[in-house]
């Protein structure tokens, strides 16, 4: 067949104007409830054929003159239309919000945490994106039910799906109803982590004043008496075994002289593994304990340790030079 | 292969299974037993597939049983085509396929050639009984379709999906029979013969008096009679069917055969009028033959059936379905025709040789007599007279049977005493034939119909006479007349032989009244079924529509049907759209938090998806301070009516709870009028972002 380009004009455009439409109907929300305005119902494929098998035994019936085969297609032609309702009311009335995007390394799967409630029973509701997912979920009661999809990321920075389909064929199967919602919440994606060939040239060559030179370690350490309230894992349980003495290590780190991870540390190297490097350091001095601060362009983040702290230099990678997506026809 | 069968919810391959053997039960004496075996042992070694005790055969070993059960299936059709023989490669094809049924898709293939099972079921089966256990079949499919749709945790168990298949099927009932009375019935689009060439009971198109005949031990129904007048006596209901004028010493058959046609559906039915007074409607089962019986001096009423000479009816083709015609009864004319010389020698043949005795008997008798009349009536009373007896179980009578039955053994039923005296009649010179029918019948429920049944075959003599035309001599008459004025039963009462060889018949156990009962308000509903339903075909549409005013034809029908379809799917769409969501009914706390939701949206308040009562309340609060104090107490009874004791509550005292629950709507409309108040005096209020942890920029 050979594809002709006015048709094939003529197919992108209706898609278009389809998308804009749809766009149009379903608002950008981290919430929708869903109602007869935005369920769409078709048959599926396997409604499609239970249709021809309708005819086709309408045709024997007529050629057979045969009143129970009439009563039988008649019967299911109408179990038909009362399956179209039921697969709508299935769908109709509940509400799918998403509750937290979750956050996650570039490559990984990033969760999405939904939440489906409605005011009746809903079976077999699917989630899914283009990329991830499907999950299913079943209301039960009035209960509100949770569900994580899984949707997986290729590069740092905002990731949003653009469009998360619910589906329900419940329950022959023979029709599917799917509406869709469109998360305004994007997920943050870190960078991928990769660990620089070599150690970073430091904040020496940044020739800023403020910097310290690179940590040695337990050189800088200071030790002092144990206090109610230090965990456990600070002792030093090797100078405990020799003289008794229960001694906590305390980092120089907590005074100051912190390392310094700059953005300017890898010169000459792409921009975007840069980042990576610098998310592998960060990850590594979390590990290790010891305190750092980070520098990007335009973004200064003043040293310390601790989760709060990787997580907002984690987030600074992430969305450095990106900016989160607007609602394209949105509210 | 073994992991692609756990594809699919055991529940629900379960219930697929079941309903394929209920499905294969109708059709169970129509197909040849090996097929049953194999197709039960496919399905069994499917189910054991599932439970994992064996595997699933790999590709080679299928297309080996595949092609070995079409080699049978070859072998034993003999190349002949029918709907018959396709119906059961049909059901070959659904026992192959569940080998391999792995996942979702072969799963709706199989649905698929069930319900078409169904439908062929329908074509060799239309008796309610049947009719339900077929309509069974069908529900346990779907709801082995709907338990493939469920996903296994869940709480849908098959009980509630064959409640949720019970309502929808009650809710569209009434467009399901608007559709089945206004759908047009048309004419068929082709012809495929339904059954190839099956041995039925019933009457043949030949006699051998020496034969045994099996007919009496059967209880199997012919035909059942409605009179729009009185039913008549059992003496006067001869049921004519065919003539025997061909006598070659032994057999007895038609002067001119049947012309062949081939086997097929009578397409008129006799429609629905009601019926006169002299009129009667016949619903005979299939015959698979062209013949059909009515009383002497009938008039064909409906076009589905036409006399030929003989005062005989025919059907246009042998009936491979049941069929209902109607007669009328006619006052006899009196007018006596002639006979034609062809016609006369047509009804005194006789083979040149055999039954010498007979043939003197015949001669001295008619120099005894002075008419044809008076020879007959000789003919009955040495019948009566002598010791002549009517038995079921009459000696085998090789040669000369006539001789045999006149003068040695003297025991014979209806065959033999009706050949024997038309040989006589014959003999002497009088024309004479053998008439094949029923006689009798007996009453069915609340005697509004009559039931004529295979036991109540029986054959007798008609003669000319001048001046009288063909009169009706009955010698079973004169030897039983129990067996014309009351039945067969009472006639071999005293032998014993009445379906001696049937157990299993209900007519059987005529003494015991609640099997008498029973079998015949049965017989009544299968009988008001088969004429209502089954038959309601063509001509009962067109009588029934020429009730209602107005000419209503076919292309009216048809925009009737679908007029009624545009109705009921605009119905349905209103019904959708004023129930919104339906099912259970929701928690009306629910409810509440929903409203108070869209309150707070309302005045442009952002409500973080999930947010609990507590949050509301401190959203409400940052909206309208004067709402605070309220907004908390009734999160505080949100809080209480999930999780606090009034929890416990939901299963104890209604009364408790539902003052609970006027209380808590007040709160709400109070919160309700608080942020109201507060959005007409300051003004549209701030747009409050989402919660700052989610929106960390």
């Amino acid at each position: 067949m050979v594809k002709s380009p006015l048709l094939s004009a003529i197919r992108s455009h209706t898609r278009k104007r389809w998308r804009s439409w749809i766009n149009r109907r379903i608002p950008v929300d981290d919430r929708r409830d869903f109602d007869r305005r935005c369920i769409f119902i078709l048959p599926t494929a396997a409604g499609w054929v239970f249709g021809l098998l309708l005819v086709v035994m309408l045709l024997t019936g007529i050629n057979y003159q045969n009143s129970l085969i009439y009563l039988l297609t008649f019967l299911l032609g109408a179990l038909f239309v009362a399956a179209m309702h039921q697969t709508h009311n299935n769908l109709s009335g509940l509400q799918l919000a998403l509750l937290q995007p979750g956050e996650g390394f570039a490559g990984d799967a990033i969760p999405f945490r939904f939440v489906l409630q409605g005011p009746h029973e809903a079976t077999a509701i699917e989630l899914g994106a283009e990329a991830g997912g499907p999950i299913i979920l079943s209301v039960v009661g009035s209960e509100r039910i949770e569900g994580t999809l899984q949707i997986p990321s290729r590069e740092r920075g905002f990731l949003r799906p653009d469009r998360v389909r619910v589906e329900t064929r419940f329950p022959f199967g023979l029709l599917m109803a799917w509406s869709w919602l469109r998360p305004a919440t994007p997920a943050l994606v870190y960078p991928r982590p990769v660990l620089p060939p070599r150690a970073p040239e430091g904040s020496v060559e940044a020739g800023d004043s403020e910097a310290v030179a690179v940590s040695q370690g337990q050189d800088q350490v200071e030790l002092r008496p144990w206090r109610e309230g230090d965990l456990s894992a600070r002792v030093d349980w090797k100078r405990y075994s020799r003289n008794g003495e229960m001694t906590v290590a305390d980092w120089e780190g907590e005074q100051g002289s912190p390392q310094w991870l700059d953005f300017e540390g890898f010169p000459g190297v792409d921009h975007e593994l840069r980042l990576s490097y610098l998310t592998a350091l960060v990850l590594d001095r979390d590990r290790v304990g010891e305190p750092w601060g980070l520098r990007l362009p335009g973004v200064m983040i003043e040293p310390d340790r601790g989760a709060h702290h990787r997580r907002q230099c984690l987030r600074s990678l992430a969305t450095w030079q990106r900016t989160p997506p607007g609602g394209d026809g949105g509210r | 292969m073994n992991v692609a069968v756990s594809l699919l919810p055991t529940r629900a391959l379960l219930w697929l299974l079941c309903g394929f053997v209920l499905l294969l039960v109708p059709q169970w004496d129509r197909l040849p037993v090996w097929l049953i075996v194999a197709c039960l042992a496919l399905a069994g070694w499917r189910w054991l597939a599932q439970l994992g005790r064996v595997r699933l055969p790999g590709r080679w070993l299928r297309l080996t049983i595949m092609g070995g059960l079409i080699a049978v299936y070859v072998a034993t059709v003999h190349g002949r085509f029918s709907v018959d023989t396709a119906a059961s490669f049909f059901v070959l094809a659904v026992g192959l396929k569940w080998l391999e049924t792995a996942n979702r898709r072969d799963f709706f293939v199989l649905f698929f050639i069930l319900v078409y099972l169904a439908t062929v079921n329908f074509l060799f089966r239309q008796g309610i009984g049947w009719s339900l256990v077929t309509l069974a079949g069908v529900v346990v499919i779907l709801v082995a379709l709907q338990l493939l749709h469920t996903p296994p945790d869940s709480r849908q168990s098959a009980f509630r999906g064959l409640r949720r298949l019970g309502t929808m099927l009650l809710k569209t009932l009434p467009v399901v029979i608007a559709l089945f009375i206004f759908f047009p019935r048309m004419a068929p689009l082709w012809s495929v013969p339904l059954v190839s060439e099956q041995a039925r009971t019933g009457l043949s198109d030949s006699m051998t008096p020496g034969d045994i005949s099996s007919l009496a031990q059967s209880s199997e129904r012919s035909f059942r009679v409605s009179f729009g007048g009185d039913i008549p006596e059992h003496r006067d209901r001869y049921w004519r069917g065919l003539i025997l004028d061909r006598f070659d010493g032994h057999t007895w058959s038609q002067w001119q055969e049947e012309p062949y046609r081939r086997l097929g559906r009578v397409d008129r039915d006799a429609g629905i009028e009601t019926l006169a007074a002299n009129q009667y409607d016949v619903l005979m089962e299939a015959s698979g033959q062209r013949w059909v019986y009515a009383l002497d001096n009938s008039r064909a009423v409906s076009g589905n059936i036409s006399e030929v000479p003989g005062e005989l009816f025919r059907l246009e083709r042998p009936a491979d379905t049941s069929v209902r015609y109607r007669m009328a009864l006619e006052p006899e004319t009196g007018e006596v025709g002639e006979l034609s010389p062809g016609e006369r020698r047509r009804y005194l043949q006789l083979p040149s040789s055999g039954n010498q005795r007979s043939r003197q008997l015949a001669r001295e008798l008619a120099t005894g007599t002075a008419s044809d009349l008076a020879f007959a009536n000789a003919v009955l009373n040495r019948f009566r007279e002598q010791p002549y007896y009517y038995t079921l179980r009459p000696p085998a009578m090789p040669d000369d049977p006539v001789d045999t039955l006149l003068f040695d053994d003297q025991r014979g039923f209806c065959a033999h005493y009706a050949s024997a005296m038309t040989f006589l009649l014959r003999a002497a010179d009088i024309p004479a034939r053998v008439v094949a029918g029923y006689q009798g019948g007996s009453a069915g429920a609340d005697d509004a119909y009559l039931i004529v049944r295979q036991y109540d075959a029986h054959a007798w003599v008609e003669a000319w006479l001048d001046g009288q035309g063909w009169v009706r001599l009955d010698p079973t008459a004169a030897i039983a007349p129990q067996r014309i004025e009351s039945g067969l039963r009472d006639a071999v009462a005293e032998e014993g032989s009445f379906l001696e060889d049937n157990w299993a018949s209900p007519q059987r156990y005529g003494d015991l009244a609640l099997v008498q009962w029973v079998s015949l308000q049965m017989d009544r509903i299968n009988y008001n079924w088969q004429r209502w339903v089954v038959g309601y075909q063509g001509q009962s549409q067109m009588d029934l529509m020429s009730r209602l005013p107005g000419g209503i034809g076919l292309r009216e029908l048809g925009y009737i049907t679908a007029g009624l379809i545009g109705v009921a799917l605009l119905v349905a769409a209103m019904v959708a759209a004023f129930r919104h969501g339906g099912g259970k009914r929701p928690d009306p706390a629910t409810v509440m938090v929903l409203r108070w939701e869209r309150i707070l949206r309302q005045r442009g308040v952002a409500v973080p998806a999930g947010a609990t009562p507590l949050q509301l309340a401190s959203l409400t609060e940052q909206q309208a301070p004067s709402a605070g104090r309220i907004a908390r107490a009734f999160a505080g009874d949100l809080n209480n009516h999930y999780y606090g004791t009034g929890a416990r509550l939901r299963r104890g005292s209604r009364h408790h709870r539902t003052t609970g629950l006027r209380l808590m709507r007040r709160r709400l409309a109070h919160v309700r009028r608080e942020l109201k108040r507060r959005s007409t005096t300051h003004g549209p209020a701030r747009q409050h972002t989402a919660d700052p942890a989610r929106r960390p920029f």
